[in-house]
């Protein structure tokens, strides 16, 4: 299981990241640098890990063209910036250090995506976390509501000890873009089990409705794809206090993807998968079984829908009989329904009908 | 008195110059934007004409001046280092319509029906009611002489105010030969594609041999707008010479008009006297044909004979008219005139050979420019000729836009949707057509009028400069990717280098062994531009072997030999392989290596060498230069000789008529057909290639 690193542990990643490069080039050959494939075609599930990791493909980027040839660049400075701030102890967002390699020459970005992904790529390299470079994303992490109780490393450097319940108003406490160790500690709970929440309509709706304490259960938003933290938080929770988490969704091919990533691992961040992965995770719902059987409220799948679920049938982690299975369902209904079609019975159907139901399945409720 | 001859009696006699007064739409004054272009326009080409005859440079200034406090009225000052009019001519000119002799002679003029500056006259009279004030100079009399104008529409004639002599100085300087003429009409300036400064500009670039100088004076007495275009060249067009009607062109009535003033007493001797093309066989055919003796004589023929006569002339092969009558701008000059006055990155041209249509020699003149700061979301520009005039109305309704729309410029790199009408893209397209009678849709002469032959005519040369356009973009693309390699090698491999090197505290690596991994090619740099110090056009080419084994090649660039350019400190020598094409061989050249080729173009001015082809033989690719194809080469040299034996051939046809007509092909061979002889070669060598 990869880890968080020393400083010292990161440079010495990195700069083999740059030895690849000034070996090639010292023998009279074209620079190179060696990375796992990212493509689905290279993930394997690790048994050990319960996860699903980059498998052995590993990509060639040379300097033979001019494209990759500035990535290689792109590359050094990066590894050169992030060297200086651990040196100075100093952090940087991802969209700052884009704005800072206006300064880089021919090796600045045109895109932020540019950037993004070059960073990720370094990860991938040195098997390291952003966060040991120094890096974070602009992105926010989500909201949660429940009786939770965290302790969190306030920006005046005091542990502030805070229930998710009790000291939070109706947005929830909103968690940080570093949920490690060092800045969040899980300290106490009285909950059953901790339930992920596609949208933030539902999740609303589900507080107003009092089910996380009528169900005692903590109630996380995920705002669509989750970020890493959100995702983090989930697996900390599962892990440290022995949690089950359930996840609620739109009945979408895309809704599908995100519980993917939460409960195997996305394929943009396999090399972490380990960290962010909650492998016992399941699927409440919505399901395509589901909209057949609650009767929902529909739209016909778009031609991009298709091709997502498609895509998904050969995804090694939907491989197993239950997504197969869903999958081919949704095809042939050629539907999808959104969690808050469930509306049409009222507004309660959803806390008094649906979850219970749906729980009673999973032996929850 | 019967009912006829009465109502005969009743009918007045309208004079021409009335006609006009109620026509002036016709006559390109029905808006007042239009009023004051239409006025230029004559004054310019009346200018362009007298001094093209006289064999002056001309210097021509007209400026617009707002009337204070007036509506829509300007002043226009028109004036030139022209001959002049003698002073017995000037009512004439100026108060006359269908004055002057060009309306009777047959060859290319700019205004031919010479209604043009009195219709100026008369609109400032009519729109004003102020005198025309016209000062001319002529160099053998010491003094100018000084006219106010007006006309008496209904007899046609003008009618003098006020005549004085003066001496007539601009500066310090007495004006030796020069007209000036000052009008006042009720008109608007204004800006933008039909405007005043767009007609001069592009009277400029089918004019290359002017210098014309605009200004406009606002209402407030400030000079707003002040325009130069230069003369770009000290050469005068082509005089043309006025020739005799070819038999294929004319109509019944000016047949009639021929046969009833002519002096032959023998039909035969009348058809050779006063036609173009007319050998004594050919004569004698239409006599045959016409069922007519050979000594009928002319000027008693019946009107059924006239008419049996014209269908024999349809009927009877005659040698084409002499194409001298032309003055075409030529390749050069357009390409001139094109790159002074708009900014790119491409020009190509093209002047093809005169050809006749029903009996009217005419000359299809077309250039292209791309690139530069043309807007590329924009339709074309289309600039539009006849005879040296710019034409800048009723562009959907011309001729010379339905040949542009006609084509699929989608093929050669513009946009255009449905593969018809104006493409869009960052490009101006000018077709010039030269013709003895230019066939207008109104007497506005504003389009051309639909004619197959002449579209044909106009398509072919378009799609010659279509697929020059087509070849620069190629080029273009692929200079664009081995400068990507460049940008690699130059730029972006030592920053890794360095980059990589100062992480690591190691030293810099030697990286010529990686440079020929990454380029893995050989690589031909080449670059055209004129050097101010020395006047001359300089080419630096530089061959370099980024491979890992020795190349050796033949270098070939083009060169404009024919055009009168000498090569000049050519320091590595070579050999010439044909005309305007030299050729250097470039022995092993080492793994890491460059070769420099190096020389001047002397006897050329700015802009008419632009873009050196670079060519190669040897076995492997050079990025940057085309395979040289042998076939064509070979093709090109023979061609050469072939249009020696060709005239030779034409001269023991029929010697005593093709005299004046070989001439005339000879003098064209000399300039023009050089020129499309070059275009068309290098043209097809790059075809070959790209079909590869």
């Amino acid at each position: 299981m990869s880890r968080r690193r020393e400083e010292g542990e990161t440079k010495a990643a990195l700069h083999q990241v740059v030895e690849e490069m000034y070996t090639k080039l010292e023998k009279g050959e074209t620079p190179t640098m060696t990375l796992p494939v990212r493509t689905k075609l290279n993930i394997d599930f690790d048994k050990k890990l319960g996860v699903y990791k980059y498998g052995k493909k590993r990509s060639t980027r040379d300097a033979s063209s001019l494209g990759s040839a500035k990535n290689l660049l792109r590359a050094l400075h990066m590894v050169e910036f992030i060297d200086e701030m651990i040196d100075n102890g100093k952090s940087s967002t991802l969209r700052e250090m884009y704005y800072i390699s206006e300064g880089w020459g021919h090796g600045k970005f045109s895109t932020q995506n540019e950037s993004n992904n070059l960073a990720e790529d370094l990860e991938i390299i040195t098997t390291s976390m952003r966060e040991d470079f120094k890096l974070r994303p602009e992105e926010d992490g989500s909201r949660i509501i429940g009786n939770l109780t965290i302790n969190e490393l306030n920006r005046r450097g005091e542990w502030m000890k805070i229930n998710a319940r009790d000291d939070v108003g109706d947005s929830g406490y909103g968690v940080p873009y570093n949920v490690e160790r060092e800045k969040i500690e899980l300290l106490d709970h009285d909950v059953d089990f901790l339930m992920a929440i596609e949208t933030g309509g539902m999740f609303d709706r589900l507080i107003e409705n009092g089910f996380d304490e009528e169900y005692r259960c903590g109630l996380v938003h995920l705002k669509g794809q989750p970020a890493r933290s959100t995702r983090r938080i989930l697996k900390r929770m599962n892990e440290e206090w022995n949690l089950p988490v359930v996840v609620f969704a739109d009945g979408d091919p895309w809704s599908f993807r995100i519980f993917g990533s939460i409960a195997y691992g996305a394929i943009k961040t396999a090399h972490i998968s380990e960290y962010l992965a909650t492998p016992s995770a399941t699927y409440l719902g919505v399901t395509a079984d589901d909209i057949v059987a609650y009767d929902l409220p529909s739209d016909d799948l778009t031609s991009k829908d298709i091709e997502a679920l498609k895509s998904e049938l050969s995804d090694p982690r939907f491989a197993d009989g239950y997504w197969q299975e869903q999958i081919n369902t949704m095809l042939k209904l050629g539907k999808k329904a959104e969690q808050q079609s469930l509306a049409k019975y009222g507004l309660d159907f959803v806390t008094d009908t649906y979850l219970p139901e749906k729980l009673a399945e999973l032996g929850l409720a | 008195m019967s009912i006829a001859e009465k109502m005969a009696s009743n009918q007045k006699q309208i004079a021409i110059s009335e006609f006009f007064e109620k026509n002036k739409h016709f006559l390109g004054f029905d808006t007042l934007n239009r009023a004051i272009i239409t006025a230029v326009k004559e004054a310019v080409d009346n200018s362009l004409d007298a001094c093209e005859e006289a064999r002056i440079l001309p210097d021509i200034t007209i400026e617009i001046q707002r009337v204070p406090k007036s509506k829509d009225q300007l002043i226009l000052i028109a004036m030139d280092n022209g001959p002049g009019i003698p002073q017995k001519s000037i009512e004439n000119v100026f108060g006359k319509l269908l004055y002057g002799s060009r309306f009777h002679a047959i060859r290319q003029s700019r205004g031919q029906q010479g209604i043009g500056i009195t219709g100026v006259v008369m609109y400032s009279q009519l729109t004003t009611g102020k005198q025309t004030y016209v000062k001319s100079k002529i160099a053998s009399e010491s003094s100018a002489v000084e006219v106010s104008l007006g006309i008496d529409t209904r007899k046609n004639k003008a009618v003098k105010y006020s005549q004085e002599r003066v001496i007539w100085t601009e500066g310090d300087q007495i004006v030796e030969h020069g007209l000036f003429i000052r009008t006042q009409m009720k008109a608007k300036f204004q800006r933008g594609s039909q405007s005043i400064v767009q007609y001069l500009k592009m009277t400029s670039i089918v004019n290359p041999h002017a210098n014309i100088t605009f200004r406009y004076i606002n209402s407030d007495g400030e000079l707003e707008i002040e325009n130069n275009w230069k003369r770009a060249t000290n050469n005068l067009p082509t005089p043309v010479k006025a020739i005799k009607p070819h038999p294929h062109g004319i109509h019944l009535g000016q047949l009639q008009r021929m046969l009833k003033d002519s002096d032959e007493r023998k039909l035969t001797s009348f058809l050779r006297q006063n036609f173009s093309g007319v050998s004594s066989r050919a004569a004698k055919e239409v006599c045959t044909k016409a069922n007519l003796s050979d000594g009928a004589k002319p000027k008693l023929l019946k009107t059924e004979q006239v008419n049996s006569l014209l269908d024999a002339c349809s009927e009877v092969k005659f040698l084409p008219p002499p194409t001298n009558c032309l003055s075409p701008i030529e390749d050069l000059l357009i390409k001139k005139g094109l790159s002074k006055t708009i900014d790119s990155k491409f020009v190509t041209t093209l002047t093809r050979n005169p050809r006749v249509a029903s009996g009217n020699p005419y000359q299809i003149e077309v250039g292209l420019i791309f690139g530069g700061s043309m807007p590329s979301d924009q339709q074309v520009q289309l600039l539009r000729f006849a005879n040296r005039v710019p034409l800048m109305y009723q562009q959907g309704g011309c001729l010379l836009t339905q040949a542009i729309s006609s084509i699929d410029w989608r093929q050669y790199g513009l946009e255009q949707s449905g593969g018809k009408g104006v493409p869009k893209g960052p490009a101006t397209i000018l077709v010039h057509l030269a013709s003895t009678n230019v066939q207008f849709t109104s007497e506005a002469k504003e389009a051309v009028a639909s004619n197959d032959e002449v579209m044909q005519e106009i398509r072919k040369a378009l799609l010659e400069l279509g697929r020059n356009l087509r070849r620069h973009m190629k080029k273009k693309k692929k200079m664009a990717k081995a400068q990507e390699k460049f940008d690699l090698i130059n730029d972006i491999l030592p920053a890794i280098a360095e980059k990589a090197s100062s992480l690591l505290g190691k030293p810099v690596p030697e990286l010529s062994s990686t440079i020929s991994k990454i380029m893995n090619a050989v690589i031909m740099e080449q670059n055209t531009y004129w050097d101010k110090d020395t006047k001359t056009v300089r080419v630096a080419g530089i061959l370099y072997n980024y491979t890992s084994r020795p190349r050796s090649y033949t270098i070939l660039m083009n060169w404009p030999e024919k055009q009168g350019a000498v090569m000049i400190d050519n320091d590595r020598g070579g050999r010439k392989e044909t005309i305007g094409l030299w050729a250097w061989k470039i022995e092993t050249l080492q793994p890491g290596e460059r070769a420099n080729i190096e020389f001047g173009l002397d006897n050329l001015e700015k802009g008419d060498w632009t873009e050196t082809e670079v060519f190669y033989r040897g076995s492997a690719e050079v990025i940057g230069a085309s395979k040289l194809d042998e076939k064509i080469l070979e093709e090109m040299k023979n061609q050469n000789s072939d249009e020696v034996l060709e005239t030779m051939e034409v001269i023991t046809e029929d010697i005593d008529e093709t005299i004046s007509n070989v001439a005339s092909r000879a003098m064209l061979n000399d300039s023009t057909n050089d020129e499309i002889q070059k275009e068309s070669y290098q043209t097809t060598l790059f075809e070959k290639e790209g079909d590869e």
